[in-house]
């Protein structure tokens, strides 16, 4: 055998062994709900799920969840993220900003965005405003953090070479600042993007009429676990959906880095 | 000359002189990479007495490190043979101890317990692990800094750990891989008369591969030179000097330019030449 | 004759100490709050003056009622994080050591992270109830998975040179696994301890407020908001932060004793 053709099959034989602990588990999952050995409330086929899917698409109503949930993702997180990108240069750049700020932000970060739930539902009532603050609040500070680090991390030697080029502030900044300081930030705001939806769909769980969280809040209390794992299904999916396309765009933005 | 570590140390003196013979027969090694085979090493012959003190010198890819790699043991695909002391080597073992150019220290390791780590498999009570252990830090003039981490020390005094290391086991053969060669000028100096006296001490057969051709005959009873391209053996010169030596011999320097010579493919007759 | 005086601003105190000006912010804000307690009825409902923060704080200590709901969050939390870590540990050096582990396990593991803790929340909820095993059950997978992950690319990541000295002197498999796997792996568990830290406090508040049985800070501040009670809640929020950053920092502090033999410069 060539040695191409060698390769190919090591490559195969790989990808297969791969697959084969998922697909064993897959397959048992599946042949357990046959036999019946879970009562319906605690276990369904991957079968049944699917047709509560389709079920549940028919009728309009995952669109709809799905709907508001994203449109509340969107809204929170272009909030948040762009006033933490904002604080966090800010912060960066000036010594003044960042003794008035970081302390207060510091302390406000040491509690879990979910803590934050109650106090918000209080001072917010359960409407869309306050969902959309929370998200905003988990946004802000991964980006807030990394736009910081970001500015900070900028070496002083690239100024003292634009002091010596005698360059434009606006090409310093188009040139030199922004190249050195984007990889962390995108990476920020990827990470901020995954939290965000974690928290929006943990605030749809504890209070809300609508949206994925609250979607899988109702298939729990109907005892409907075949909503409930859509409902999973769906959460996992968008995550991996944004971390993916962040990525992609990380490599994209950046070629120079991962040329 | 430390008096008080020659008198300690003279039990781990080898004054039978019979073990660590090296002998060498056709060795040869190459690599594949993708489609091509690339000797590092071809029909390598080798007889070393025991107790001799062996250096070689030779071009950058004449194979030198990769040759101490399998007497060492830790590559076993070669052709050929290795024998020590009539017996086919195997793999890697506590008879055969090995100095690398980066001293290798466990950094979560003080000191002592690096070195303590070389007797782990060695059979003996543990109270005398503890004074081979002592002993031989007091040998390398590390006394004092049992309880330290490596990244506290020096590179010259990491490299003497190193050395402790490799002799607390009482190797039938020391192998030492361009011991010095990360060091700086002082260091080096200073730490080819401290080989030299640890090494009168101990009298364990050596082979050390260094770049450095004044360290090679200043220390080797023998200098051999290898060949580049492949890896094969040139010349063999004897020093003909009795230890402890000076420094400044003149027959050292005649050495030292003969061997640079060769190094530099200017062949023997024209340098002579009048 | 003109004389050039030049101006030297003395700098106002403010500008000498940035600690205070880091306090300029947050009372502020307090203050904002302060002034919105007292704006209307309404507004008092949801912003309660400090006063009334402070009466529960007093109330809530000397009660014990505190200090049981704090208990009860920690216990779950290190319960949570002791168990969900040691199976991480173990697992990741499993598929570390192991090639045959690694192959099978591995992709098994990787599709099982793909569903995000939330996720697991209704579905532990469903099979097990609301209760305290529901509870640690999900901070134990919140620990879990950082410490796979990083205690895998510490024993993967050990360096050949290492291990040729592990050889070179004859180290069977459990002492090469002892002195020379595991301390080398050591910075990456820390790292990972640190993430299944913060990850294992969240998540433990996070199951508190969705399973909403039993003691525990969220247990608190989910009554309490049920019951429009802002001063409980803040004073949870609070705890919580506090807690939350105190154990972070100890941890820190234990790491770099553990890790003291690393050069730190």
């Amino acid at each position: 055998m060539s040695d191409i053709k060698k390769k190919a099959l090591a490559i195969l034989k790989e990808r297969t062994v791969l697959l084969l602990s998922p697909l064993a588990l897959f397959l048992l999952w599946t042949w357990a709900c046959d036999r019946g050995i879970f009562p319906e409330q605690l276990l369904v086929s991957p079968a049944r799920v699917l047709d509560a899917f389709v079920e549940l698409y028919d009728s309009g109503e995952v669109q709809m969840h799905f709907h508001n949930s994203l449109y509340r993702l969107g809204i929170g997180f272009s909030i948040g993220a762009s006033l933490g990108l904002g604080f966090g240069i800010l912060m960066a750049l000036s010594r003044v900003v960042e003794n008035l700020f970081l302390p207060f932000f510091t302390a406000i970060r040491q509690v879990p965005s979910i803590a934050f739930i109650p106090l918000l539902i209080l001072i917010f009532g359960v409407e869309e405003t306050f969902k959309i603050v929370i998200v905003a609040k988990a946004a802000f500070f991964p980006v807030a953090l990394a736009s910081y680090d970001a500015v900070k991390g900028v070496p002083r030697t690239y100024f003292e070479i634009a002091q010596v080029y005698k360059l434009p502030t606006f090409t310093l900044v188009r040139q030199i600042i922004l190249p050195a300081t984007i990889p962390p930030i995108l990476t920020g705001f990827r990470l901020s993007l995954s939290r965000s939806w974690m928290v929006l769909v943990a605030a749809e769980l504890l209070a809300a009429d609508s949206g994925i969280g609250q979607m899988m809040e109702m298939g729990r209390q109907m005892f409907r676990i075949d909503i409930v794992m859509v409902g999973v299904a769906i959460t996992g999916l968008v995550g991996y959906a944004l971390d993916r396309s962040f990525k992609l765009a990380e490599r994209r933005l950046i070629k120079w880095k991962f040329a | 000359m430390n008096a008080k570590s020659e008198i300690d140390l003279s039990l781990y003196t080898r004054t039978d002189n019979i073990e660590g013979a090296l002998s060498i027969r056709s060795l040869g090694k190459s690599y594949r990479i993708e489609d091509k085979t690339i000797p590092v090493l071809e029909n390598i012959n080798l007889d070393i007495a025991p107790g001799t003190f062996v250096s070689i010198v030779g071009p950058s890819g004449c194979g030198k490190s990769t040759l101490l790699r399998l007497i060492v043991g830790l590559d076993n695909d070669y052709s050929g043979d290795i024998l020590l002391d009539d017996k086919r080597i195997s793999s890697t073992s506590l008879d055969r101890g090995i100095v690398f150019q980066d001293h290798r220290l466990f950094p979560w390791k003080t000191v002592e317990e690096n070195i303590g780590l070389a007797l782990y498999n060695h059979d003996i009570p543990i109270d005398e692990k503890r004074q081979r252990v002592a002993d031989h830090i007091r040998l390398v003039n590390l006394a004092g800094f049992e309880k330290a981490y490596p990244h506290q020390l020096s590179g010259g005094m990491a490299q003497r750990a190193a050395i402790a290391r490799a002799l607390v086991n009482q190797p039938k053969i020391l192998l030492l891989d361009e011991p010095l060669g990360a060091l700086d000028a002082l260091t080096r100096v200073y730490l080819q008369q401290e080989l030299q006296r640890i090494w009168l001490q101990h009298r364990s057969t050596v082979i050390m591969v260094t770049h450095d051709v004044e360290e090679a005959v200043y220390l080797g009873d023998e200098v051999i030179v290898m060949d580049a391209h492949p890896g094969r053996i040139k010349h063999r010169v004897h020093v003909p000097l009795s230890h402890p030596r000076d420094r400044a011999a003149p027959v050292l320097r005649e050495l030292k330019e003969e061997i640079l010579a060769e190094l530099i493919h200017a062949p023997l007759e024209e340098t002579l030449a009048p | 004759m003109s004389e050039q005086h030049s101006r030297r601003f003395s700098a106002p105190t403010l500008m000498r100490f940035p600690f205070l000006q880091g306090l300029l912010f947050p009372l502020l804000v307090i203050a904002i709050w302060e002034y919105l307690s007292h704006r209307s009825a309404a507004y008092a409902y949801a912003f309660v003056p400090i006063e009334e923060i402070w009466q529960s704080l007093l109330r809530l200590g000397t009660s014990g009622e505190l200090f049981v709901n704090m208990t009860a969050t920690l216990r779950t939390a290190a319960t949570g994080l002791v168990i969900g870590s040691s199976v991480g540990v173990l697992v990741g050096v499993l598929m570390g050591v192991s090639r045959i582990v690694d192959t099978l396990v591995g992709p098994l593991y990787h599709a099982i992270r793909q569903v995000p803790l939330i996720g697991w929340i209704p579905l532990i909820g469903l099979w097990f109830g609301n209760g305290l095993f529901s509870k640690t059950l999900i901070v134990c997978l919140a620990s879990f998975y950082p410490m796979v992950l990083n205690t895998y690319e510490g024993i993967r990541n050990v360096d050949k040179c290492h291990r040729e000295v592990g050889r070179i002197f004859r180290l069977g498999h459990w002492q090469t696994f002892r002195h020379v796997l595991m301390p080398a792996a050591l910075p990456f568990i820390v790292t990972g301890l640190m993430q299944a830290l913060a990850f294992s406090w969240i998540s433990t508040v996070g199951s508190e407020l969705l399973f909403s049985a039993g003691p525990g800070l969220g247990g608190l501040m989910q009554t309490a908001q049920a019951a429009s009670r802002m001063d409980v809640v803040v004073l949870c929020v609070a705890c919580i932060g506090v807690m939350g950053f105190a154990m972070n920092h100890g941890l820190s502090h234990l790491s770099r004793r553990m890790l003291r033999w690393r050069n730190v410069r």
